[in-house]
């Protein structure tokens, strides 16, 4: 419901873009601010980043994948 | 009774009602983490700078066995202060008497500190702690609502306006808050909702706690009725102190002028920006780069990330500054940020408080969502601000300025006064990528290696457009600039613009698409 605006375990795409890099692994420990995803959109190498420090639960994309928006790139546990 | 007895007896009289709501009351309020009304405005004001009026108030209802209650300050302080030497009016209600809740007493005691305020053209803090409506008052409860809104918006724009919200504050009471230039949350303290959780729970059925409703990180996240988020009371109180500083009495004055300061070096204005203009950078560096001391007070950090806003100091003058953040979001434009912005220019034009924009946006966010949500309408907000504000107004165009964004952005066709672009921008009406896949489309499609062939016209394109020397040609900026240069520009871009005349037309107001 209206809570998901508060929801920062599942990073999403804001906009379709491609992905550059992933830079985690599924397990691997997070501090906040560690940059977890590159996405290509809006002529802007766009950072992901860890909002919490966190362990990666999921990893959905690899580089060179489009993506569309709203898109669960990385979940977080 | 000679003299000194009246005196002893005035002394007693004030004595209660500094009992507040009693010493039951008052432990229940330090057990919720929170501070009384008193110590929240001694807390707040430069020491021993308080004085209180109405303290002997009284209520007037006789319903409901109100007839033999006593009320002490009827919920509320009211008085005047100063911070820094700089006068404030200011009220806050007393959650231990009656729940701070608002009778017609009461609300005539914070409507005199509004007229006063509005009168001495001084600054009106109001901190919120109330239940909301005193139910035995009835109608006359509402009354006092509407008075204060009215005043609010009476003030708005000729005194400055701060809201502070310390404990519940519910239904129509949040409407004088929202009236008011800042409101200051605190972690775990404030409440503000229209319809709290037990009305959404019986008329919808869901199940939501006070604080995930409108707890004080979903008004400084979320919905942006917030302007600052605090830690804690006293966390929130400095804020204040430090607002104070950077704003002016009421619309005809200036901020008060401080001591010059060169930025810190630890700011290197030369290693911020990227010259990969798909790399993105935290653009406030680049602000604290230019201002004094590298001292940057940002407003509404938390929510529309995507534009920051806030005060900093040119040459001992209070700037405001709009600049885009490319480490969020890209930079672009959309429905909230526009609307942070507009907002922030407005206060910044009413209270003569000169502009300085910062640029490097892909332009507005494409998307279903903003479109149905209204980007037209809120992005216009952002259009009519600039072009309202008829404070000098300084842009920077750092690195990209693409299509609407680019006049969006405090350009010269919105009467910026100065536009400065540093070497690295890129001046054009969309990216190179879109705008050669629309211009050679049939060249791209004809050729034996599309690919190739696309790639050849998005050199060419961007060699011949995506740079700041087209628009530098039509006179649309100023001067190409080095970013080193920046801060000198500025300066002087203030200095020849203090005499500023923006003579408009006479109109009653606009119609600004809000």
């Amino acid at each position: 419901m209206a809570l998901s605006r508060l929801d920062n375990k599942h990073l999403t795409a804001f906009i379709p873009g491609t992905i550059v890099d992933v830079k985690v692994k599924v397990g691997q420990e997070v501090k906040q601010g560690d940059i977890l995803v590159i996405l290509d959109a809006m002529k802007m190498h766009n950072r992901i980043i860890a909002p919490v420090d966190s362990i990666v639960k999921e990893v959905n994309v690899k580089p060179g994948e489009r993506v569309c928006k709203g898109f669960v790139m990385v979940v977080l546990e | 009774m000679p003299l000194k007895g009246k005196i002893e007896e005035l002394k007693k009289r004030k004595e209660e009602v500094l009992q507040g709501g009693g010493e039951q009351a008052v432990a229940k309020q330090v057990a919720m983490g929170k501070l009384t009304a008193r110590e929240r405005i001694i807390t707040l004001l430069d020491e021993d700078s308080f004085n209180e009026y109405d303290m002997f108030v009284e209520h007037e209802a006789r319903d409901f066995g109100m007839g033999g209650k006593v009320l002490h300050g009827d919920g509320v302080i009211i008085g005047t202060g100063t911070i820094y030497g700089a006068p404030v009016a200011i009220f806050a209600q007393d959650f231990t008497v009656a729940g701070g809740s608002l009778g017609f007493m009461h609300a005539r005691k914070i409507t005199k500190i509004m007229d006063y305020a509005l009168r001495m053209r001084i600054p009106l803090i109001g901190i919120n702690d109330s239940g909301g409506a005193r139910i035995q008052e009835g109608v006359n409860s509402l009354a006092g609502y509407g008075e204060i809104f009215w005043r609010n918006t009476l003030s708005s724009g000729i005194i400055p306006q701060i809201s502070v919200i310390l404990g519940p504050c519910a239904g129509g009471a949040v409407y004088s808050p929202a009236l008011t230039d800042f409101v200051f949350v605190v972690e775990n303290i404030s409440k503000m909702f229209i319809t709290g959780p037990e009305v959404i729970k019986s008329v919808l059925g869901e199940e939501i706690t006070q604080e995930e409703l409108g707890g004080a990180k979903i008004h400084a996240q979320i919905t942006g009725n917030a302007h600052f988020f605090a830690e804690s009371e006293f966390e929130c109180f400095e804020q204040i102190k430090k607002l104070i500083t950077f704003i002016p009495w009421n619309n005809t004055r200036k901020a008060r002028k401080f001591e010059p300061k060169e930025p810190k070096p630890t700011y290197n204005i030369d290693d911020i920006v990227p010259g990969d203009p798909k790399e993105p950078y935290d653009v406030r560096n680049v602000i604290r780069a230019i201002v004094d001391d590298s001292d940057f007070f940002e407003i509404q950090e938390m929510w529309a990330g995507n534009i920051v806003i806030g005060f900093g100091r040119l040459n001992g003058e209070t700037v405001g500054f709009v600049a885009n953040q490319p480490l969020v979001m890209a930079g672009v434009l959309d429905v909230d940020s526009s609307d942070k912005a507009a907002r922030f220019i407005r206060y910044c034009n009413a209270f003569n408080i000169p502009l300085c924009t910062l640029v490097d946006l892909p332009g507005y966010l494409p998307g279903v969502d903003q479109e149905h949500a209204g980007v037209i309408r809120h992005g216009a907000k952002l259009l009519y601000a600039y072009s309202e504000a008829s404070v000098p107004k300084m842009t920077v165009i750092l690195r990209k300025a693409y299509g609407g964004g680019y006049i969006a952005m405090s350009s010269r066709h919105l009467r910026a006064d100065f536009v400065f672009a540093w070497p690295g921008a890129e001046i054009a009406v969309m990216g190179p990528e879109g705008a050669a896949n629309i211009i050679f489309r049939k060249e791209i499609s004809e050729a034996e290696n599309p690919d190739e062939m696309r790639r050849q016209k998005v050199e060419e394109y961007k060699e011949k457009f995506a740079n700041p020397y087209v628009a530098a040609a039509k006179g649309y900026i100023d001067t190409v600039i080095e970013p080193e240069e920046t801060r000198k520009l500025l300066l002087h871009a203030l200095e020849v613009s203090s005499n500023k005349v923006a003579d408009r037309p006479f109109k009653k107001h606009g119609i600004p698409p809000f």
